[in-house]
């Protein structure tokens, strides 16, 4: 029974990892309908600049989120400005897609080119410690993403239902037409939605950082795992993302204990196949692609 | 009047290019110097590099300077237009490789089509010399090699030193997915098998992976004595924190190569965890160099040349290969493929004259059947040799013994 619990336990820890990733790639799927490819890559420069900042300047990891977020926001920013946005009236949506795959093969090798293929390691600061609770051996840095994890997701929520801005942003989404016509420039919104989605992932790296060796691929573990979270979750569902995390997360740690670590993969996106035949919107989608359902 | 001139300045060309060829003798330099690889590709390079500068300040090869044409083998595909450029264009009497087992299985058939001889001097996959090619030669140790002294050192020494009998050990494999985990973990069973060891778990992962806590779980639910794990550096790291973080501590950690190697791993990590974690590789530095002769030379050398220490054992596996083929080639007369495979096949370079410790003789398939790898530890943030014996620099600790 102990085992049991212990694996559930890794499964949602796992799980809480999966979301923190995930939110920012699904905001900005569900908004600016870009797939985003260079979503693991952004992850990837905030684990650098958090290595950067933890181990030459001495901050703590946490503490780094100060930098980190606006650095990735204004990743983001630009990057829908002067990559995406110049691609938006392009007669062909797949072309979006083309550019952030090349976005994030540039930056690989721009990693490469900085850092090399050597993993960096950011100090953890007491994040590695275990703590016993109960019949359950968690990380304290594990913990720390799973509360993250809920308030990013609780914190997103509330500012797209409650603030002006929030608002402003889910009329683009639902009508972009609509929305310019009552005076919303879309094109703003957007620059704005792609911060916030990258600035997430900010958050992520400060966090994930301490946990995980840093190399110039690392984005690459994740990523794969987020898109299947986002389609999963609802196409642009936040709170459906979280759930899908926790899904996918359970899944990965009790086929991986209870089938064999080769099957981990196999079982996961098994289900994930089996979900999609069922319900092609999405295990916590109610309809089609929009946000509507963001509103509780 | 124009067209003499044309001809007088051909000829001139021509005469002075034979001039040329004469005095210097061509040999292909083909490894990853650019990509994902071109850490280590390019301190394979280097090794080569040393060997052919030691035997030109020496007189050449037959009298002729020995001039290396490098290859950027990036990938599988630019392996193979690389090695056709070094011998149609290039004109090489031989391609010197390649570090990576696929680029070196790729680029060696080009290689083998054209009759140009390939000397594999640090790729590991079976398949390389598994292939049965005529022109294609390998001097380091193979993952074959290395599954065999891990097992070695379990039935020799770690048992022993955790107080059991070989038999009684309860053995579990972990390796990643690629065909360089799993073809290592399977001679590590086979090997195990033979020495009636018992093996209770044999799991691979992807390589990519970002949770090992089931695979740890099970390892600790089935009580393990000792973890044999093949990987590279991110799933090592992952495997070690994870392990030390759920309270799993089994008798002993013997990697294979790869992440275990490397001290960004082991800072990684923290030498705490990693201290005692043992592993098998090529030749490393911290060994005793009475067994492996002129290693002292040879990491002069690179200190001189490369103003820094060398980062890994790989240039010291390529520049001892190297050697051995080049001072057997200056015995030959000509550069002829016949010839020149002819000279190699008849080296015969006994254990423990080389800087890496072992021989060099070509056996089966081409494949250096005096290759051998070492054991190490890690010690106090090093990694130190600890078997065989004769290059052992430390005593091996397991179990507090």
């Amino acid at each position: 029974m102990d085992t049991f619990l212990q694996v559930v336990a890794n499964g949602l820890l796992l799980g809480a990892l999966f979301a923190i990733v995930s939110v920012g790639l699904t905001l900005i799927f569900g908004i600016v309908k870009v797939v985003n490819f260079a979503h693991g890559e952004f992850l990837m420069v905030g684990m650098y600049l958090t290595y950067l900042l933890t181990n030459r300047l001495g901050i703590h990891p946490f503490a780094t989120v100060i930098a980190v977020v606006p650095l990735l926001f204004l990743l983001g920013a630009l990057t829908q400005r002067f990559l995406i946005q110049p691609l938006m009236s392009a007669r062909d949506d797949h072309i979006q897609i083309f550019a952030t795959v090349g976005l994030s093969t540039a930056l690989i090798n721009l990693a490469l080119l900085i850092f090399g293929a050597d993993i960096a390691n950011t100090s953890a600061s007491g994040l590695r410690m275990p703590l016993q609770l109960g019949p359950v051996r968690v990380l304290t840095g594990q913990l720390a993403i799973l509360a993250a994890s809920v308030l990013l997701v609780v914190g997103l929520q509330r500012f797209l239902n409650q603030t002006q801005t929030g608002r402003a942003i889910r009329a683009v989404a639902q009508n972009r037409a609509a929305a310019q016509l009552m005076g919303i420039n879309v094109n703003r919104i957007y620059i704005l939605t792609f911060g916030i989605g990258a600035a997430c992932v900010g958050v992520a790296a400060a966090l994930i950082a301490p946990l995980y060796p840093t190399s110039p691929n690392i984005g690459t573990y994740f990523v794969l795992t987020a898109f299947v979270v986002v389609v999963l979750g609802g196409l642009g569902s936040i709170g459906g993302a979280f759930l899908g995390s926790l899904v996918i997360g359970l899944i990965d740690s009790l086929s991986g204990f209870y089938l064999s670590s080769d099957l981990r993969e196999v079982a996961v996106f098994g289900v994930f196949l089996v979900i999609l035949i069922l319900k092609p919107s999405g295990l916590f989608s109610g309809g089609r692609l929009n946000l509507s359902h963001v509103s509780p | 009047m124009k067209l003499s001139l044309l001809c007088k300045v051909a000829v001139a060309a021509l005469m002075f290019s034979a001039s040329a060829a004469k005095a210097d003798v061509v040999f292909g330099a083909l490894y990853p110097f650019s990509g994902q690889l071109a850490l280590l590709g390019e301190e394979s390079a280097r090794g080569l590099e040393i060997a052919v500068d030691e035997i030109n300040a020496a007189g050449g090869v037959q009298g002729q300077k020995v001039v290396l044409m490098r290859g950027d083998a990036v990938d599988n595909n630019q392996a193979i237009g690389e090695a056709r450029r070094l011998i149609s264009l290039g004109k090489v009497s031989a391609i010197f490789g390649s570090y990576s087992s696929a680029r070196s299985i790729a680029a060696s058939q080009v290689a083998e089509l054209s009759g140009i001889p390939y000397f594999e001097l640090g790729a590991v996959a079976d398949e390389v010399t598994g292939r049965g090619l005529k022109f294609l030669y390998r001097t380091n140790p193979t993952a074959e090699d290395m599954a065999k002294l891990i097992v070695e050192m379990i039935v020799n020494k770690v048992a022993a030193k955790l107080g059991k009998k070989p038999e009684e050990l309860k053995i579990g494999i972990i390796y990643e997915d690629s065909s360089y985990g799993t073809s290592v973990a399977n001679h590590e069973k086979k090997y195990a098998a033979d020495a009636k060891l018992n093996v209770v778990s044999m799991q691979g992962y992807p390589a990519a992976t970002v949770d090992m806590s089931s695979l740890v779980l099970d390892l600790k639910q089935r009580g393990v004595d000792v973890v044999l794990q093949t990987s590279y550096s991110n799933d090592s790291v992952l495997f070690l924190q994870q392990a030390n973080e759920a309270g799993f501590k089994p008798g002993a950690i013997i990697g294979g190569g790869g992440g275990y190697s490397m001290q960004p791993t082991a800072d990684a990590v923290g030498h705490a965890v990693m201290e005692g974690v043992l592993d098998v590789d090529f030749t490393q530095f911290l060994v005793n160099t009475k067994f492996t002769p002129k290693l002292e030379e040879f990491v002069a050398a690179y200190k001189k040349k490369y103003n820094e220490n060398p980062r890994s054992g790989h240039s010291l596996n390529n520049y001892a290969g190297a050697k051995a083929i080049l001072e057997a080639l200056n015995k030959a007369k000509g550069f002829s493929p016949d010839v020149i495979t002819k000279a190699v096949n008849a080296i015969d370079v006994p254990q423990g004259v080389t800087s890496v410790g072992y021989g060099i003789k070509f056996g089966k398939n081409n494949q250096n059947e005096r290759a051998s790898m070492m054991g190490m530890q890690w010690q106090g943030g090093k990694l130190v040799t600890v078997y065989p014996d004769a290059a052992a620099i430390a005593p091996m600790k397991v179990g507090g013994k």
